[in-house]
């Protein structure tokens, strides 16, 4: 006794050998159209960071040099290390406040420790970089082990490491040795050591978003619950995530004693909401699973410029951080326009 | 044909409730053998044990004659049991490719993923096992369920199993990609493979399985060769009890009243022309291949994205731009949607909370709300459908899935609007459930409700619904009833060029 | 009403009276009925900022622009009024207003243009920031009047006024949760905004209200608080950030929406205040403060949360059994 009509497998075999069963076909307008709103995520940035320059270029000469170039790299350069490990969090899904105690640890460990030999303030520096491995994958395992939202955890290790800074220098100070102070302004071919650690940093991210883990991270943001069925350990997933963002942080410590040759317990605060802000400007979603390096360095580089032209048209200071918000609102609320066509012309 | 997976009283606990109590099950290589049961019965804990995610509390389960204990699903899937669950285990944002092979991707010397190698894996693996054509570096998200389940299936045989699990693995799929995966199911039990297959759908386990074990309560109630076997005894191990049947007496209660019109009904390039009626006291079906306009209709209908063409709703036209114009009590429609545990239910509230969700306004006076006038509601409500919970503070998330169903369909009631627009009610539901809930649309027909019904299941179209509109490519194909409603005309109206209905 | 539910408030309380009896052996002069009255008074301020943030962080999101909306109306406010209590009059409800409508903007960024709702706070709270340096150019502000002074220090029958204003508030809020409809729409959305919109929750409409009312709260503990200080100062809303949503989260809510409620919030409040009361006392320097304070964070959410049972995370098998479903 069957229930299912077996001449209806005749219907099927026409269609196995026909076109029915696909979607409905599109015309190229609409093809081109949606893989332009596809990369909306990236172009965006790209164009907001061209119009910026062209702005910049109108009020100044020389914008277009070698000179502009590692300058501006090197006035980047510790936000885009921050925003890197930040890029990392944010495509597992996460958010790293603890960025922000870890800079200003990174910093006066760095001013205090590193004393005049250089065999030391080496040491120091593979030191201060594992602690900030070891800090980030401590912050990994308490979210994975207590079910804390990373938000909640990383506030408080902020807190945490922010009052471990200021035990160990409770003001601005300390001292760093004059070579080291030295490579923040040396260069090599006529780029300036910035511009190489960015290219170092694009080598880095090419090669990582390409590993199992690389993928695992934007796997386990997209859709955590998947990631995890599919075998990706929730602890480690969780703690290499982390941890990397830790160690960036720790770079980003590094690379801004080397700007400005002290240390100070507080410095560290400035970095976090724009290290996310960078990420979100250049593509990345909150949610986790989407966007890329590149995108946070044009973040970073927008962010960066909008410093520079508010010096340049000699209005107060203040006028960058109402600017910075309402480029983030632009480049989010842009995004969020494109992804709603995008999806409307999916089939 | 030799033993190739034997498991002796399986006992699985829940805290209080027995999952599993001493089941048995046995199945051969080279044979594809259906496991059935209701919901609740067992059989996921069953499926679960044997993919290494829950271990049971006793009996012993052996693997080709040696002991198989998998501490976890890698060491299930490394012993050769690759399992297919309706839950996805796919990640939207990563192309297709790269979640077939997720965590098992090929690696060049610098670690990382070799991209050309894992196309050439991708292409073998699908004309291998005759996949439906799906591009390999599309995006997950851009897929239709049907196909990501598809996916799915091709992620689990990718590992080359030697025990295909396949739980409930066609309720995502439409009439084509359901004749493919029979096909293969088949395939791979004649190439010596074991296919366990979990499914509803008798007519299915029919065409394919060569033997049935049927759970019931947590235990094996039976096991038989199919040919030996007949439906009814079937249903009757499942449930129990006798059924007396699995759709109810039809009669005709249509009346001549349009409860809902649609004229030049379309949503952007999906779904275009749209002519329909819809009779109080109807069960109009709808039908058609995966992705030919269906869900747009009635998320449109509900208001959910954009759509052009008038719609009359008992006689009046109306725009609905958003489900808060759809829900406006008695001239309203309400929907129970695809996906009830992300779009239906909020699972980590009460089963009261749910279903007085849409008709907060009913129980509150100036803004406050009435809790005695809520329970009212509820009990009713839960007493009407017989939602089995142990009390409406229970967490929507905890009951099975025909019961969160009913839920859904309790709080669309509530609403007390009278065009139901049901998408898919039944999918992944058991057999007892199922029949309540087609005992419970013809109710509301005969009681003058308008019904909009899409089901994947051509058999359920058939048998429930008074007329069955098909789509084609967006369009209406044809609208059949009587005795041109079969799946035969069906099938043809959705797939081959007909004269107009 | 089940235990479950409310477990997480009873804990903070719990951890509130833990707290209040460590500090009698540590501090003894602590519970003196001067001190637990400035301690209360102290909460009151997170308190007020904290019951808009609870309605905000219940409904799914999160306000970041408290600390500037809070700074902006109390610059504003001693700017406009110049030490005068007349002015008051009309700059008090007016400047309410504004925060009012910041509010609501980032109401509307969230729940109509889709902008997540750190990135729209975020923004909002920057561009404020911005706003008033420029205005300000920087320098401190004048005093604030005397009936500000008043609101915020004096009593009435031996009550703070600010005790009044809260406990008044607390009423509204906890009605607000427990008995409209407006309550119920709230934890619907937070819990799922896609489920609310299929079944016909005014999302929209509850979301915005939600980021109103917390624009309003921060402008009230804005205005009252530098009645308490007697002056206002640019960055007197920073540390309010942190404790609003601290105060959230041990009072039980999660942080994700959709579960909580303000009286949780209450007893965070007041375990914050007691914690940063306590450990000055201990002669503590300003850098073990913050470690002491994000440890006690950790404690107190993970307690509050389904905490060690992540314990498991450690053990090879994948996942916790759920029990049989569908």
């Amino acid at each position: 006794m069957s229930i299912v009509d077996p001449t209806s497998r005749a219907g099927i075999a026409i269609a196995n050998s026909g076109a029915a069963g696909t979607t409905p076909r599109r015309s190229r307008a609409a093809i081109w159209k949606s893989a332009l709103l596809d990369r909306a995520s990236l172009i965006i940035p790209c164009v907001m960071l061209v119009a910026l320059l062209l702005v910049y270029a109108s009020l100044r000469d020389g914008v277009f040099t070698l000179d502009e170039l590692n300058l501006d790299t090197a006035a980047a350069m510790t936000l885009l290390l921050a925003a890197t490990g930040q890029t990392i969090v944010l495509l597992r899904g996460g958010i790293d406040l603890s960025i922000g105690g870890m800079i200003s640890l990174g910093t006066v460990l760095a001013a205090t420790r590193f004393g005049t030999d250089p065999g030391q303030a080496a040491a120091w520096a593979f030191g201060i970089v594992a602690i900030g491995g070891l800090v980030g994958a401590l912050n990994g395992i308490l979210i994975t082990v207590l079910r804390l939202q990373p938000f909640l955890v990383t506030l408080a290790t902020w807190s945490i490491l922010s009052g471990a800074a200021m035990i160990i220098l409770p003001t601005d100070g300390g001292a760093l040795p004059s070579g080291w102070t030295m490579f923040g302004v040396s260069s090599w071919l006529g780029l300036s050591s910035s511009v190489w650690l960015l290219a170092l940093l694009l080598v880095f991210w090419f090669w990582f978003k390409r590993t199992r883990l690389g993928i695992a991270i934007r796997a386990t943001g997209s859709n955590e619950r998947s990631a995890f069925l599919s075998g990706v350990s929730p602890i480690g997933i969780n703690i290499a995530t982390y941890g990397l963002s830790g160690i960036f942080a720790a770079l980003a410590a590094l690379y801004l004693t080397t700007q400005t040759g002290a240390g100070s317990p507080t410095i560290g605060k400035d970095y976090i909401l724009p290290s996310v802000a960078a990420a979100v400007i250049g593509g990345i979603s909150l949610f986790g699973g989407r966007g890329g390096l590149v995108g946070t360095m044009i973040g970073a580089f927008i962010l960066t410029l909008i410093g520079n032209l508010v010096f340049v048209l000699e209005v107060s200071s203040y006028w960058q951080p109402i600017v910075s918000g309402i480029i983030l609102l632009i480049a989010v609320l842009a995004s969020s326009i494109a992804e709603k066509s995008a999806r409307r012309s999916l089939s | 044909m030799t033993e190739l997976l034997n498991a002796t009283a399986i006992t699985k606990r829940y805290g209080g409730i027995t999952a599993l109590s001493r089941a048995d099950f046995s199945a051969r290589a080279g044979e594809v053998h259906a496991l059935l049961g209701e919901n609740g019965a067992g059989k996921s804990t069953f499926i679960q044990i044997l993919a290494g995610a829950v271990r049971p509390d006793g009996g012993t389960v052996t693997l080709a004659g040696s002991p198989y204990r998998p501490r976890n699903p890698q060491e299930a899937q490394q012993s050769g049991i690759s399992p297919v669950f309706q839950e996805l285990s796919l990640v939207p944002d990563l192309t297709v490719e790269e979640n077939i092979w997720f965590r098992r991707e090929p690696l060049s010397a610098i670690r990382t993923v070799r991209a050309r190698a894992m196309r050439e894996a991708t292409l073998e693996l699908f004309a291998r096992h005759k996949f439906p054509p799906i591009r390999p570096d599309q995006e997950l998200r851009r897929l239709t369920l049907a196909e990501r389940q598809v996916i799915e299936i091709a992620k689990a045989l990718s590992r080359d199993p030697q025990v295909l699990i396949l739980d409930e693995a066609t309720s995502a799929l439409g009439p084509q990609e359901t004749e493919w995966l029979l096909g293969l199911a088949k395939g791979l039990a004649e190439a010596g493979r074991l296919v366990i297959y979990i499914s509803h759908r008798l007519g299915e386990v029919r065409q394919i399985a060569d033997r049935i074990t049927v759970f019931r309560n947590g235990a094996t109630v039976a096991a038989y060769d199919t040919h030996a076997v007949d439906d009814e005894t079937i249903i009757t191990d499942m449930l129990g009890r006798r059924m007396d049947r699995l759709y109810p007496e039809r009669k005709s209660t249509a009346s001549q009243t349009v409860a809902l019109g649609l004229r030049g009904f379309g949503v952007d390039h999906r779904l275009a022309d749209i002519d329909l009626d819809l009779r109080e006291g109807e069960v109009l079906g709808i039908a058609g291949m995966q992705g030919h306009g269906q869900r747009e209709l009635f998320q449109a209908l509900f208001g959910i994205g954009g759509s052009r063409g008038t719609v009359e709703v008992w006689g009046k036209p109306k725009t609905i731009r958003g489900p808060r114009q759809a829900l406006t009590g008695r001239d309203g429609l309400a929907l129970v949607p695809e996906d009830r545990r992300n779009h239906g239910l909020l699972l980590s509230k009460s089963v009261r909370e749910n279903l007085t969700l849409s008709v907060i306004q009913r129980f509150t006076r100036f803004g406050i709300t009435d809790p005695k006038r809520e329970s009212a509601l509820v009990d009713e409500m839960i007493a009407t459908l017989k939602i089995k919970t142990g009390t409406p503070e229970q967490l929507a998330g905890t009951l099975s899935g025909g019961n969160q169903q009913k839920v859904i369909f309790g709080k669309m009631l509530l609403t007390e609007a009278r065009i139901l627009l049901l998408y898919d009610p039944t999918r992944g539901i058991d057999v007892g459930t199922k029949g309540e809930i087609f005992q419970l649309m013809r109710d509301l027909a005969a009681k003058g409700y308008a019904i909009l019904f899409y089901s994947s299941d051509l058999a359920e179209l058939v048998h429930v619904a008074d007329r069955v509109a098909v789509l084609r490519n967006g369009r209406l194909a044809a609208i059949l009833e009587g005795e041109d409603n079969s799946e035969r005309q069906i099938l043809r109206a959705a797939l081959i060029e007909t004269r107009a209905a | 009403m089940n235990i479950r539910r409310h477990r997480a408030i009873l804990l903070a309380y719990l951890g509130m009276i833990v707290l209040l009896l460590l500090t009698s052996v540590v501090a003894p002069g602590f519970l003196s009925a001067t001190h637990l009255r400035s301690t209360v008074v102290l909460a009151a301020f997170i308190g007020i900022v904290a019951l808009g943030q609870t309605f905000v962080i219940i409904g799914g999101g999160i306000d970041l622009s408290v600390p500037w909306v809070l700074n902006s109306a109390a610059v504003l406010m001693t700017l406009l009024a110049n030490s005068q209590d007349a002015p008051l009059l009309w700059i008090v409800p007016v400047l309410l207003a504004a925060g009012a409508l910041v509010g609501m903007v980032n109401g509307f960024g969230v729940a109509i243009f889709g902008v997540p709702p750190i990135i729209m706070t975020l923004a909002v709270n920057v561009i404020l920031q911005g706003g008033i340096l420029v205005y300000t150019g920087g320098a401190p502000t004048s005093t604030a009047p005397q009936a500000i002074q008043f609101l915020a220090v004096g009593r009435i029958g031996g009550f703070p006024v600010v005790l009044i204003l809260w406990i008044a508030l607390a009423a509204i809020a906890t009605f607000l949760l427990s008995k409209t409809a407006f309550g119920r729409h709230l934890y619907a959305v937070g819990t799922s905004a896609t489920v609310a919109e299929f079944s016909g929750v005014p999302a929209l409409r509850t979301t915005v209200l939600a980021y109103t009312l917390s624009g309003f709260t921060a402008a009230l503990a804005g205005m009252l608080l530098t009645g308490y200080t007697a002056q206002a100062y640019l960055g007197m809303g920073d540390p309010y950030l942190f404790t609003s949503i601290a105060a959230v989260a041990i009072g039980g809510a999660s942080i994700l929406g959709g579960s909580g409620h303000y009286i949780g919030t209450i007893a965070g409040a007041l375990v914050l205040t007691i914690l940063t009361g306590l450990l000055p006392a201990l002669n503590l320097s300003s850098g073990a403060l913050l470690i002491v304070y994000g440890a006690v964070i950790l404690v107190t959410v993970s307690l509050a949360s389904e905490a060690l049972s992540g314990l498991s995370a450690f053990l090879p098998r994948f996942g916790r059994s759920r029990g049989p479903s569908a």
